[in-house]
């Protein structure tokens, strides 16, 4: 049996064309509509995993410290502006919000990966921070995006209950207690969930792509139980930090809420 | 010295956006009815009073101490305004009377009675055994009467009160005017500012009323 990867050749590439064919010929059939998306979908995967490609060789080779902080530190960004979108409830949300609460979740938690847990030699190894790195991101765009859309939709459908709260004397603290509450386990229950089903239900990306790359499946395995706990943590962390740092707008200097938040009531 | 005093409040009203200027008092131990045309802004001056909603210009006194030398959820605690349609929580209507007592600025000076409590349901009418009924399936007067004992139940200095019959019947509202009359005699050191359509009011003890017209500044009677 061989141990390494399997090398995919420029030919055998191509032939992965076949598969978006048969998604296209169902789209074309069922007239989704999707073609187009499909098209551009598959032009950009091609790209972008194609420029990430030499990006990333060009970062392993040279190791470089401050480099893979640039690097870390635009991925947030892109991460925060991401996750921002995808809050329909949140209108015109300061990305730079979002921005920090995902850096810092991130670092902290893969700092605690790479210096306590993984340990590599140097600790900044590129080929182990940037995927580490990578995996708490993207995990983490997705938890806040949800907490953060539940913090606003929980307000306006609670704006009632939060104003009667305040009339009693409740700090906006007291009065939204049980919206970030809310929040915080929105973002949090898809990570949880999937800590339940990995490995029975779901083989994790990274897992799968160890085996292929020719690893140990029981290495594989410990990456990966790292890998879904430090998710989880950067989750939470990520989800509080940004529910912390966001409920304050929706009160106004006086700790009212805002008019556009009541709105919704009536 | 008022109780609540109010100079040269200035806000703005409707889709039309009419700027209102009104200035008034409240003596300790007294009722301010707030009366008007609809848009004239009642609703509006009840919640500037209890600071849920931002004034353009103007102050407010309490026992002659202006708004901005009281931290804003310690005023609210003081000058606590309960809306037209009371918000209840999910819960038990024992779990909505008791919810308040866990704000720390509330438990600091008030413990909750229940006996008290129990007392007020069965004056308005509203049975002990409706403490553990859930609050979502009250009708909209039993709601507005469990929000009524439970903002009574907080000892407020001034209780702003928006509309405080309009989902109650006739016997309803003279037991609401009779405990309301009965609080204020038991709280001399307190007051009520209301807003109401109805005139079912005026027998309350020591009625001053204050009328809003459209457009222009109002002017205590």
């Amino acid at each position: 049996m061989n141990s390494g990867v399997v090398p995919i050749s420029d030919f055998q590439l191509a032939m992965s064309v076949i598969l978006v064919l048969i998604t296209g010929a169902i789209s074309a059939a069922l007239r989704l509509g999707l073609l187009k998306s499909l098209l551009w979908g598959t032009v950009r995967t091609f790209v972008q995993l194609t420029f990430i490609g030499y990006v990333l060789k060009y970062l392993f080779t040279f190791n470089n410290l401050w480099l893979i902080s640039l690097m870390i530190a635009l991925m947030s960004f892109v991460a925060a502006r991401a996750s921002v979108k995808r809050t329909p409830n949140v209108p015109q949300y300061p990305v730079s919000l979002a921005f920090w609460s995902i850096l810092t979740s991130t670092l902290l938690v893969g700092l605690i990966v790479v210096r306590i847990i993984i340990q590599p030699e140097p600790w900044y190894s590129a080929k182990i921070v940037i995927p580490i790195f990578g995996m708490i991101l993207g995990n983490s765009m997705t938890g806040i995006a949800l907490s953060l859309d539940r913090l606003y939709g929980e307000a306006y459908a609670r704006a009632g209950e939060i104003e009667a709260l305040l009339a009693f004397g409740a700090t906006p603290w007291e009065a939204i207690r049980g919206c970030v509450k809310d929040a915080v386990r929105s973002g949090m229950t898809p990570t949880i969930n999937s800590l339940m089903v990995v490995g029975i239900v779901s083989l994790p990306g990274m897992m799968t792509g160890q085996i292929l790359g020719g690893a140990d499946p029981h290495e594989a395995v410990r990456y990966q139980i790292v890998v879904m706990l430090m998710i989880a943590a950067a989750v939470a962390i990520g989800c509080l930090l940004l529910v912390g740092l966001s409920y304050k707008k929706l009160f106004n200097e006086d700790g009212a809420l805002k008019p556009e938040i009541l709105k919704s009531r009536q | 010295m008022s109780l609540l005093e109010f100079k040269d409040i200035e806000y703005l009203v409707g889709p039309e956006v009419h700027r209102i200027k009104v200035s008034g008092e409240l003596p300790a131990g007294c009722v301010l009815n707030i009366s008007g045309p609809s848009g004239s802004g009642k609703t509006t001056l009840l919640r500037i009073l209890a600071r849920l909603k931002m004034a353009e210009m103007g102050t407010v006194y309490l026992n002659g101490v202006s708004w901005d030398d009281f931290m804003p959820a310690s005023w609210r605690r003081r000058v606590s305004y309960l809306a037209q349609k009371p918000a209840l929580f999910d819960g038990s209507v024992r779990y909505n009377l008791v919810k308040p007592f866990e704000l720390a600025l509330v438990k600091q000076d008030v413990s909750l009675n229940l006996e008290r409590a129990v007392e007020m349901m069965e004056h308005l009418y509203l049975s002990s055994g409706l403490l553990d009924q859930d609050a979502r399936t009250l009708s909209g007067g039993e709601a507005s009467r469990v929000a009524l004992v439970r903002s009574l139940l907080l000892q407020p200095t001034v209780l702003l009160l928006d509309e405080p019959l309009a989902a109650l019947d006739s016997k309803s509202s003279n037991a609401v005017i009779d405990l309301l009359t009965s609080w204020l005699v038991q709280n001399k050191d307190r007051g009520v500012i209301l807003v109401s359509h109805t005139g079912d009011f005026q027998r309350l003890p020591n009625l001053q009323n204050l009328y809003l017209p459209v457009k222009e500044g109002g002017k205590v009677e």
